[in-house]
């Protein structure tokens, strides 16, 4: 038996398909101003990654994991900016970008990080993100979003 | 919902300086219709007719050079005005670096290479004559499957190869398409 070689879809269509949805989630968390930057500077760190998947399932999903980190690391940087003189902290680019997600939602009450992983690693929408945590559909999206907003505001505090 | 066109461009860019992309590739409007040129580093890698399923020739292309594809009009500005260039009759297409890497076998990639070396506008060939040119003049079938198969039509002029028994024959944008490549370089197109 051969050893089938990984298939990835181009990378742009990728872009295509999801990539007005991203800078929603962008402006979400970094604001509106910054939101294009972010994605931008998200897609590269994407395209740097891409080829080492290790698999091509949930590729949206693992879109928005890394545009969540890359959101929150500009709004970090962008309010030591403001509040402080400290030089920044240099970006860090690790190799598998799912590693830098967990280590994101770390401090995350462990019922936040299950709504996020629900979300943004198994890439399900509200209904079944409901079904698995054993909710009414809008309180899976407002713990959701609850846990978007404790990491912007760690993000403040950090 | 698609991105707004700055920003698709700014990423496709910022993907090309960075050395981030695997190829690029743009729409092209021309009197025989839309291509799709996809280039990679080594030169245009493929050339789509608009009938062509933009996923599949897309898919092709990550297959061989890697799925790092994005797209993006400035960074192929130069392709562009050749192949426009041509269409306005101003030039050929020679300029143009190629990377016949999605060619299958050694053999084609000859017959293609010769084609675009040695058979220019205004002129025709054979399938047996081109045959002859490359030392194996009994395979005219095997080089009809080299221009059936040609991954960059028009860049590598397979247009220009006809049948023996008469007729443009076939062609993978279609006859009509052939005919009118050939009647835009002013060669005495068969009938």
């Amino acid at each position: 038996m051969g050893v089938s070689k990984l298939v990835l879809p181009p990378f742009w269509s990728l872009v295509e398909a999801h990539g007005a949805e991203l800078l929603v989630h962008a402006r979400r968390i970094a604001g509106d101003a910054d939101g294009e930057d972010v994605l931008q500077d998200a897609l590269l760190r994407a395209l740097r990654a891409y080829p080492r998947l290790r698999h091509a399932d949930h590729l949206r999903a693992w879109l928005y994991r890394v545009t969540t980190t890359t959101a929150l690391d500009h709004h970090r940087a962008r309010r030591r900016e403001v509040l402080t003189d400290a030089p920044p902290e240099p970006v860090t680019e690790p190799e598998h970008y799912d590693d830098s997600f967990e280590v994101l939602i770390g401090d995350l009450p462990q019922a936040a990080q299950a709504a996020l992983r629900l979300r943004f690693v198994e890439d399900l929408d509200y209904d079944c993100i409901a079904h698995r945590l054993g909710t009414s559909t809008v309180a899976a999206r407002q713990r959701v979003s609850t846990a978007i907003r404790t990491l912007r505001t760690q993000g403040i505090a950090a | 919902m698609t991105l707004p066109a700055h920003l698709l461009e700014s990423i496709a860019s910022a993907a090309v300086r960075e050395g981030l992309a695997d190829a690029v590739y743009t729409h092209l409007r021309t009197p025989i219709g839309t291509l799709l040129v996809v280039q990679g580093d080594e030169g245009v890698v493929r050339v789509g007719f608009p009938e062509e399923p933009e996923d599949a020739l897309l898919a092709q292309v990550a297959g061989r050079l890697g799925p790092r594809i994005v797209a993006s009009d400035r960074e192929l500005a130069a392709t562009r005005d050749v192949i426009a260039a041509y269409f306005e009759g101003e030039s050929d297409t020679l300029g143009l670096p190629v990377d016949l890497s999605l060619v299958r076998s050694d053999f084609r990639r000859t017959a293609l290479e010769t084609l675009r070396s040695e058979v220019h506008a205004g002129d025709i060939v054979t399938y047996g004559a081109l045959a002859a040119r490359i030392g194996h003049p009994k395979a005219a079938r095997a080089v009809g499957s080299a221009c059936a198969t040609n991954p960059v039509p028009i860049v590598v002029p397979c247009h220009r190869v006809v049948p023996g028994s008469g007729g443009v024959g076939s062609y993978g944008g279609g006859p009509a398409r052939k005919r009118e490549l050939l009647a835009h370089e002013g060669a005495r197109v068969p009938a």
